[in-house]
C-alpha cells in the first residue's frame, strides 16, 4: 500500500529502516519515445514485501547482469553438468565487455500493489552504459535493486493545488505524483516540456492536441487519467506552446489571483537549470516550490558522500556565497532528493 | 530440478534472507596481535561510520570495521562532481568530508562500540596535515576505550596536502614514529600505503621502520576522466581517486611486491585492498600475501559483498582442504620457482 504524504510544510527526512536490497523481474521495458523507455518490474516475492514509497524516492538500480558473481561462485562450487540450452558461465566477467560497475539512481515513475505483490516502474533514457544495459531488458528478465531511498515530496495542509513541472527525464516522479495528487483531492496541472515532440516522453491522448497558447488541455494521459490537465513545450514549437517549459509556468502562474497562489506548491525535476529558473518564477510569485534535485552518486545511502547539493543554512552553515548567502553542503540522497525550491542555493 | 543460474534472482534469493552462520574458525587471522574472526574489512571512506548500511548487511560479521576518515577539524569536503564512474573503476574526490573528531567521538564512537561488543574489531582511519596534527588526533582517539587499532591515511590524494606524508619515506618514518610513540601501546597502528610513488618498498620500509604494526594497501590511484564536449575535467577537483575492480591488479602487485620486499621478513601483516568485488579476487590478495581484506568500491554496489567474499572463502578453504585460512597466505609461487 501507498503511505499518503504526512501534511507538513517542508520536505521530511525520512527513516531509512526499511531500505534492503530486492530482486525483481522484468514485466516490460518499453520505448515511449525517441530515446526514452518505461521500465516496469515485479519484485520478486523471495525478496519479501517492498516498503511503502511515496512520490519523490528513488531506487538504486543495478545496470548489469545480477548473476555475475554467482556464476562464477558455481565454477568452484560443486560440479555440474551442462544441460542443453543453459548459458555458458561467465569465468572472467570483467572481460566481458564494459559493464557498468555502481547502481543508477532512479525516481520511481509509479508502483503499485496486486495480488502477485508489488510492482515499480522507472523510466530511463539511453546515456551510458548502465542504461545501455536497461534498454536490453526484456520481459522475464533478472535485475536488482535497493530501495526504497530519499525523502519525498510532501502535500502541506492548507494547499490544494499543485504544478507538476517536469523537463525530460524529471517527468516520472512527477507521474507519480498525480497519484498523490487525486488522493488528498488536489487540483494538478502538468507542465511537460522538451526540446522536440519526440523526446516527450509522455502517452499523448488521442484527439486532444495541447494548446499552443499555453493552456491546460487534458492531452497527456499520464495527467488525464486522473482527470488533470497539462500544458505542452518545446523549444523549437513542434507540439503545444513554442518555447521553454518556464514560459508555460510563467504564464500559468501570472493568471492565478493571490488567494490560488497561497493554496499553490510548484512541484519541479529537471535539468538544473531548469528547476533553477521555474523555482525562481514560484518564488516571485509568492507560490513555494519543492525541486528534487539530481547529483552525480555512487552509494545511494550517505555512505559515499558523493551528491552533495548546496542548501541554505543560517544555522551552521559551512561557508556564505559571493552574495551573502551561507549554505552547508546536504547529500541528495538522503536529505534529499526533495528540497525545498527557496532554500536551494542555485 | 536444476536451477537456471541466469533469469529469476539466482544469486540474491539465496542469501538475501535467509540469516547465514557464523563464520568458520577457518577464516581467524590475527595481524600482529589484532585478532579478527575473519579478515573481512570495510574500507575507509566506503561505510560511513556504520550504521548507514545497517539494513543492508550485517556488520557484526566483519573482522573489523574501518572508519571514514577522522581529521580534527570538520570538513566540508570539495565540490560536486565528487565521482565519475570509468571503465570497471570509479574515480573520487569526496576531499575528506567528515564531522571532525569531537563529533565523532561524541556522537559516532558511541554507536561503534555497540558493534564491537557483537564482535568486530573497531579501527578509526587518520587524516592530518601536520605532523603534530596526527599525533594529537591519534593519541586523543587511542586513549579511548574500544579503539582496537588507527589507520593513518597519510595518502588522500583529494586534498592539497595529503600526499606528501604518503609519498616522502622520511617524512613517513618521522609522522609514524611519532604517532606510535604517542598512542598506548595496546592500539595497533596501521600505515595506508599510497600507489602513487615510484618504489612502494621504500615508503613500506619506512612505515615498518617508523613502528607500523601493520601496513594497508593500497590506498586510491590518482587518476583523471575528462568531459571531452567541454574539455573539462570531470571532477570538481580535477583529479580524483580511481578505485574499483579496475585496480586490483595493480594492487594485488603491489602488496605481492611488499609481501616479499619488506613485510614477510619483518613479520608486518598486510590488509590487502582494491578492487575486490568477488570471493576469488580475495584469495589473489591472500596468495600474494595479505593476511586481512577491505571491501571499498563493491560496497556501494552491494553492501553485503564482504560477507559474500567470506562465505566464498570458506568454501575455497574447504575445496582446497585447507584447515586454516593462514595456509593459503603468501603462498603464491611465481613461475621459475
Amino acid at each position: 500500500m501507498n503511505a499518503t504524504p504526512a501534511a507538513s510544510s517542508s520536505p521530511t527526512k525520512p527513516t531509512p529502516s526499511e531500505r534492503r536490497r530486492f530482486d525483481v523481474r522484468v514485466e516490460s521495458n518499453e520505448p515511449i519515445c525517441r530515446e526514452h523507455f518505461r521500465l516496469r518490474m515485479r519484485v520478486e516475492r523471495s525478496s519479501g514485501v517492498f516498503p511503502a514509497t511515496r512520490p519523490g524516492q528513488f531506487i538504486q538500480l543495478g545496470c548489469r547482469q545480477p548473476d555475475v558473481a554467482a556464476d562464477m561462485e558455481a565454477l568452484l562450487g560443486a560440479e555440474r553438468e551442462w544441460s542443453p540450452g543453459e548459458p555458458l558461465k561467465l569465468t572472467q566477467p570483467e572481460l566481458c565487455g564494459p559493464l557498468a560497475l555502481l547502481r543508477r539512481p532512479f525516481s520511481l515513475s509509479g508502483r503499485g500493489d496486486d495480488k502477485d505483490g508489488t510492482w515499480l516502474e522507472i523510466i530511463h533514457r539511453v546515456v551510458g552504459v548502465g542504461t545501455d544495459w536497461l534498454s536490453r531488458l526484456r520481459p522475464g528478465d533478472a535485475a536488482d535493486l535497493i530501495g526504497p531511498l530519499g525523502n519525498w515530496f510532501e502535500l502541506p495542509a492548507g494547499k490544494k493545488r499543485g504544478l507538476l513541472v517536469g523537463g525530460g527525464v524529471g517527468l516520472p516522479p512527477m507521474f507519480y505524483l498525480t497519484e498523490a495528487m487525486k488522493r488528498a483531492g488536489w487540483d494538478a496541472v502538468g507542465f511537460v516540456g522538451a526540446l522536440t515532440s519526440d523526446l516527450l516522453a509522455v502517452k499523448r491522448v488521442a484527439g486532444v492536441d495541447p494548446a499552443t497558447d499555453g493552456k491546460p488541455a487534458r492531452c497527456v494521459e499520464e495527467f488525464a487519467r486522473h482527470g488533470f490537465s497539462a500544458v505542452v513545450t518545446t523549444d523549437d514549437g513542434s507540439l503545444g506552446l513554442p518555447g521553454r517549459i518556464t514560459l508555460g509556468v510563467e504564464r500559468f502562474l501570472a493568471g492565478l489571483g493571490d488567494e490560488q497562489r497561497r493554496e499553490t506548491v510548484v512541484y519541479v525535476c529537471g535539468p538544473h537549470v531548469m528547476m533553477h529558473a521555474v523555482a525562481q518564477l514560484a518564488a516571485k510569485a509568492g507560490v513555494d516550490s519543492q525541486a528534487c534535485l539530481e547529483q552525480a552518486m555512487a552509494c545511494g545511502m550517505g555512505t559515499c558522500q558523493s551528491c552533495v547539493v548546496k542548501i541554505e543554512d543560517r544555522q551552521r552553515p559551512q561557508a556564505t556565497t559571493a552574495d551573502g548567502t551561507p549554505w552547508r553542503f546536504r547529500l541528495a540522497c538522503t536529505d534529499g532528493p526533495v528540497f525545498d525550491g527557496r532554500v536551494v542555493v542555485w | 530440478m536444476r536451477q537456471p543460474l541466469h533469469g529469476l534472482g539466482y544469486n540474491t534469493a539465496m542469501t538475501s534472507t535467509a540469516a547465514p552462520p557464523s563464520t568458520s574458525p577457518a577464516l581467524a587471522v590475527d595481524l600482529a596481535g589484532l585478532c579478527l574472526a575473519n579478515p573481512m574489512m570495510t574500507a575507509s571512506g566506503t561505510c560511513g561510520y556504520g550504521y548507514e548500511y545497517a539494513e543492508l548487511m550485517d556488520l557484526s560479521r566483519l573482522g573489523a570495521f574501518v572508519t571514514k576518515s577522522v581529521t580534527r577539524e570538520a570538513r566540508k569536503g570539495n565540490e560536486a562532481y565528487r565521482i565519475v564512474e570509468t571503465r570497471g573503476g570509479m574515480l573520487n574526490a569526496i576531499g575528506l568530508a567528515n564531522v571532525g573528531l569531537e563529533v565523532f567521538l561524541a556522537e559516532k564512537l558511541p554507536q561503534l562500540r555497540k558493534l564491537r561488543a557483537a564482535g568486530p574489531k573497531i579501527i578509526v582511519n587518520v587524516a592530518g596535515h601536520s605532523v603534530d596534527d596526527y599525533v594529537s588526533s591519534c593519541a586523543r582517539i587511542a586513549s579511548e576505550p574500544d579503539v582496537d587499532a588507527i589507520e593513518l591515511n597519510v595518502s588522500c590524494p583529494n586534498v592539497k596536502d595529503g600526499l606528501t606524508f604518503g609519498t616522502d619515506p622520511a617524512l613517513l618514518r618521522t609522522v609514524v614514529a611519532q604517532v606510535r610513540g604517542a598512542m598506548d601501546a595496546k592500539v595497533k597502528l596501521i600505515v595506508k600505503l599510497s600507489p602513487n610513488v615510484a618504489d612502494i618498498t621504500l615508503t613500506a620500509r619506512a612505515a615498518v621502520e617508523g613502528g607500523a604494526n601493520i601496513l594497508s594497501m593500497i590506498n586510491t590511484y590518482t587518476a583523471m576522466a575528462v568531459d571531452i564536449h567541454k574539455r573539462r575535467p570531470r571532477l570538481a577537483n580535477n583529479t580524483g581517486g580511481l578505485s574499483g575492480p579496475a585496480i586490483r591488479p595493480l594492487a594485488v602487485h603491489l602488496v605481492h611486491r611488499v609481501y616479499r620486499a619488506v613485510a614477510r621478513d619483518a613479520g608486518v601483516p598486510i590488509i590487502g585492498m582494491g578492487g575486490i568485488q568477488y570471493w576469488q579476487d580475495a584469495v589473489e590478495f591472500l596468495l600474494a600475501g595479505a593476511s586481512g581484506l577491505a571491501v571499498g568500491t563493491a560496497l556501494f554496489v552491494d553492501p553485503a559483498t564482504p560477507i559474500k567474499v567470506a562465505q566464498g572463502l570458506e568454501q575455497y578453504l574447504a575445496k582446497q582442504g585447507c584447515k586454516s585460512i593462514r595456509e593459503v597466505i603468501g603462498t603464491l609461487k611465481l613461475h621459475g620457482e
